[in-house]
């Protein structure tokens, strides 16, 4: 028998291949359809769970785990805010506990690089009365190791700067009520205690440079019932961060002295903000006074507790609590621009302020004045951080803060 | 015999490896996909051919999202032809797009009655049954008395009327567009006719959920626009048939659907947000105003794509009216904050000046300096960074299609207890539907509805001159024929090139006349107006026994 040509075995093979493969292939090729559904068969054979990436999970977590974005955060969570003006950048914590629906207790840190600390433990009962009234009471211990302290006076030195170290323990419970979304009115009473020691700053501490009659109440260690009651409006969409709208608020702090053997006192605190906004919110103008003053001419009252300005959200120009007296008068103007209206704001500004032993001494050719610029990162309700650079009489001064200046 | 063996095997591998060759180019189905029309061209619906009902359920986080699209997606730079537009340019129905205005007669009722199936929630007691998920403005899931379950929102505050006059009204211009919509209902609310069911829950911020209570209700309402009678209008909206699994992005494709095989940011209907949004002020473009639903199709289960929630749209947002700029910036513009630091804001845009008729329950929104290519959403989507010219036009002409009756009809839906309100919202609508006709109708060669009777006779129309936005080409228009070979793609010249002043061309003698073949006709304007029109549509018509058919049309070229 001949042997079969292999080429001839190949070529049937093929041809035998071809058409039981590729005949019913050619005919299913035949319609746009089919094509179509071709290509979603080849993706069916591939098909993967649909899940977020890892970039996706971190910033899920970020933003809805009860972290840095959350209004209401559960467990730990970072803690930004100030121990004291002044202190520095900080970096905090705190542990939250729900114990209720929206009741919570926690307990929250404080750290500042110039090494104040604050420490507090703190429950809050809000969204009592349909939401109209919230219950809060706390607990905390704060150091501020380097207070500068100039003297009492419009007019004291610059020279005459010193520190002290100061240490406050309170208590403190009271409640807020809301009977509109605009108008709040808030109540509380507690107990504070300070301890004044030598500041450890680098220039001289206060008890080097100042007595009890330029220092009132130096070297005691008094201690209060603290009560204060206060009011507010605010018809601007946010007390954080405002294009819009204004906020008045009034307070009055009762110290009623409990050791020491200092006078029992009130200090009431007036703040009128105004935003006025220019061309569609391209700018705004935006205004503030703020007035401080101490009840009982002659209550006395210690040095730290009173009012004072420079730096911080007051007197840019000038260094931390750099105008201490009895009275203060603040008033700053602010010229915003927007160059972008979800995150960076640019403003023009110039504060004025004095401050005196009595009322009828705040006069207005006493103010001191200062002016310069900022650039502020803020969210829809909030500023996360701002940079002043002002320019006072004694020099250029920076600013910067995780709030909004007013 | 060994080494004979050998050499056969030798042999034998030669002749396999030429044969798998012959077998490859016999097999390889590139002469099947180099052929350029199907049969079935051009398809009336893109296929869902596979099952995908094992889609899991995936919410998007939302910064995620603004993130990607603000600063990760670009415009593809190849700027590539839509890639879900059928053989006729144009989109097929699918579970994303319904074909309706334009594509066949729309009646002003049908319009008007848009998605709805009812009359909305039956009269009598609301029973809460779930608190509200997701979004800013006051609402929460009832069942009326008839059993249905709605979710309902109310208008904030100050703002009567807005927010849910804006959802109907767009929600029936969306949905005679073509878009998958929720049924959407203007309804009014007895707060004393609510109850809350047993089964009622709340999440609370300690993150236990617990049993609804009255007063979470009325922490609710305290946050909705009263009427001097103590009722609140709301927006009564139908659940969505179907399983939800989550909103939709404007780039990519979902890993788990395999019907899902165009990028969404290649896909017309998406890229045609660009117009519909900037005709409607549709700023908040984002995946989580999108909703996919799994639903049950010849016994398949497939996805469904709706753009959920399209309310944000003419001068409104949820809580307030519009802010200024939006509209005509993204949130983040790198340059333009920039001019704006270093000049103290003295750099003006147009959204600073212009003047508004502004009404509560319509917010800011103008049709007089309005400026459809300049139109942004507050984000920019990948899709609408993606569109061309033709997507544009595709859109531009769905636009036109709405008449003033029908406009002012559906803005009537919307209930404006203002008239004035309500015929400012229509009035801008006419005026931004006109400019975006202006603006992309004449912006690529326009020629539509080709048709080729058996006598050779090419009949077309001129989209822009119809519409009043363009002047009829000085020349006429030229056509030039080609015999085509669908299998190789190669055209051959038929006759010389034909010039008519008129919308008709006869075709020169020799038009093949055999059933199944091809021909292909390039036809340019001759002293346009614009000079995009002297780039040929190019159109290809299919020889059958009732006659010619038109099978392909190319407006760009890929």
């Amino acid at each position: 028998m001949e042997r079969l040509k292999p080429r001839w075995v190949v070529l049937v093979l093929i041809w035998t291949l071809h058409t039981f493969l590729w005949a019913p292939g050619g005919s299913a090729q035949e319609s746009r359809a089919d094509s179509i559904g071709r290509q979603q068969d080849e993706k069916s054979k591939r098909l993967q769970p649909e899940v977020p990436d890892r970039v996706e999970q971190y910033i899920t977590k970020v933003t809805k785990g009860g972290w840095i974005f959350s209004p209401n955060p559960n467990h730990l969570y970072p803690y930004f805010d100030s121990v004291y003006p002044g202190g520095g950048f900080t970096l905090g914590a705190g542990y939250r506990e729900y114990y209720g629906d929206y009741a919570f207790a926690e307990a929250r840190g404080l750290y500042s690089f110039q090494n104040y600390k604050k420490f507090e433990l703190r429950t809050a009962s809000p969204n009592h009365a349909g939401g109209h009234v919230d219950f809060e009471a706390l607990a905390g211990w704060m150091d501020a190791t380097e207070i500068p302290y100039y003297g009492l006076g419009i007019d004291s030195p610059k020279d005459g700067k010193s520190n002290f170290r100061l240490q406050e323990t309170y208590v403190q419970a009271g409640a807020t009520v809301r009977p509109v979304s605009w108008l709040y009115l808030r109540a509380g009473s507690g107990y504070d205690r300070f301890i004044q020691e030598a500041g450890t700053g680098g220039s001289p501490s206060i008890g080097d440079l100042y007595g009890p009659d330029t220092a009132p109440g130096l070297g005691v260690n008094p201690s209060y019932v603290h009560s204060v009651a206060s009011a507010g409006i605010v018809w601007a969409p946010a007390e954080g961060y405002a294009r819009r709208g204004g906020v008045y608020r009034y307070s009055i702090h009762d110290y009623r002295n409990v050791t020491g053997n200092l006078d029992s006192f009130q200090l009431t605190r007036g703040e009128l903000v105004q935003h006025i906004p220019i061309l569609r919110e391209t700018w705004v103008l935006s205004l503030r006074g703020r007035m401080e003053s101490v009840y009982g001419q002659n209550a006395e009252v210690p040095y730290f507790l009173l009012p004072w300005l420079g730096s911080g959200s007051t007197l840019r120009g000038y260094g931390t609590g750099r105008f201490r007296d009895r009275h203060s008068l603040l008033m700053t103007g602010e010229w915003r621009w927007i160059p972008n209206r979800f995150a960076l704001d640019m403003a023009l500004f110039c504060d004025a302020g004095t401050v005196a032993p009595r009322f009828k001494d705040l006069h207005f050719g006493d103010l001191k004045y200062d002016y310069g610029v900022g650039i502020r990162l803020h969210g829809p309700a909030v500023t996360a951080l701002r940079f002043d650079v002002a320019h006072g009489s004694e020099g250029w001064h920076l600013v910067i803060s995780a709030s909004a200046p007013f | 015999m060994k080494s004979e063996t050998h050499i056969e095997y030798g042999r034998l591998t030669r002749t396999a490896a030429t044969g798998l060759l012959l077998l490859a180019s016999l097999a390889n189905p590139v002469g099947a996909q180099q052929r350029k029309f199907y049969d079935d061209d051009p398809i009336a619906r893109e296929p869902s051919t596979r099952d995908a009902s094992g889609a899991i359920h995936r919410d998007i986080d939302l910064m995620y999202d603004l993130g990607r699209n603000l600063f990760a997606l670009q415009r593809d730079p190849k700027l590539v032809r839509a890639q879900n537009v059928n053989s006729v340019d144009e989109v097929p129905d699918s579970e994303w797009f319904t074909n309706r205005i334009l594509a066949r007669p729309v009646g002003i009722d049908e319009a008007v009655r848009g998605p709805d199936t009812g009359p909305g929630p039956a009269p009598g007691k609301l029973i809460v049954v779930h608190a509200k998920q997701s979004g800013v403005t006051p609402g929460f899931t009832v069942k009326d008395s008839a059993g249905q379950v709605w979710f309902v929102q109310f208008d904030a505050p100050g703002q009567p009327e807005a927010a849910s006059g804006a959802a109907v009204v767009a929600t029936k211009l969306f949905h005679a567009i073509g878009y998958f919509q929720s049924e959407n209902h203007i309804s009014y609310l007895d707060p004393s006719k609510l109850e809350v069911d047993k089964q009622a829950e709340v999440d609370t911020p300690s993150g236990r959920v617990r049993p609804m209570k009255m007063d979470d209700i009325r922490k609710v309402l305290d946050r909705a626009h009263k009427r001097p009678d103590g009722t609140c209008r709301m927006l009564a909206s139908l659940a969505i048939p179907g399983r939800i699994i989550g909103g939709f992005k404007y780039y990519g494709t979902r890993k788990d659907d395999p019907n899902d095989i165009v990028p969404h940011e290649h896909r017309r209907e998406l890229r045609a947000l660009k117009v519909f949004g900037a005709w409607t002020n549709l700023v908040d473009m984002k995946a989580l105003n999108t909703l996919d639903t799994v639903i049950t199709e010849n016994g398949r289960g497939v996805i469904r794509h709706y753009l959920q929630d399209v309310g944000s749209t003419f001068g409104t947002g949820a809580l307030a009216p519009r802010e200024w700029d939006e509209g005509y910036e993204y949130i983040v513009e790198g340059d333009k904050a920039l001019k704006r630091l270093v000049t103290i804001d003295f750099y003006i845009q147009p959204w600073q000046t212009i003047p508004y008729k502004e009404y509560k329950s319509i917010g800011r929104f103008e049709g007089d300096y309005f400026k459809p290519e300049e139109w942004k959403s507050r984000i920019p989507a990948a899709a609408v960074l993606n569109a061309r010219a033709d997507d544009n036009f595709w859109a531009a002409r769905r636009v036109m299609a709405f008449s003033d009756e029908m406009i002012r009809a559906i803005v009537k839906a919307g209930q404006y207890s203002d008239p004035a309100a309500g015929r400012h919202l229509a009035d801008v609508l006419i005026k931004r539907r006109d400019k975006i006709g202006k603006s992309y109708l004449p912006a690529v060669n326009p020629l539509v509805d080709f048709r080729l009777d058996a006598s050779g006779v090419l009949t077309f129309e001129n989209a822009a001159v119809s519409a009043g936005f363009a002047t009829a080409p000085r020349g006429g228009y030229e056509a030039r024929w080609y015999r085509f070979d669908n299998s190789s793609g190669n055209a051959t010249p038929i006759g010389s090139p034909v010039v008519s002043p008129a919308l008709t061309i006869q075709a020169p003698a020799g038009l093949p006349a055999g059933d199944g073949e091809f021909i292909k006709v390039e036809v340019a304007a001759v002293g346009p107006p614009n000079s995009s029109w002297t780039t040929p549509v190019q159109v290809y018509f299919r020889r059958l026994p009732a006659g010619w058919k038109l099978v392909g049309l190319e407006r760009m070229s890929d």
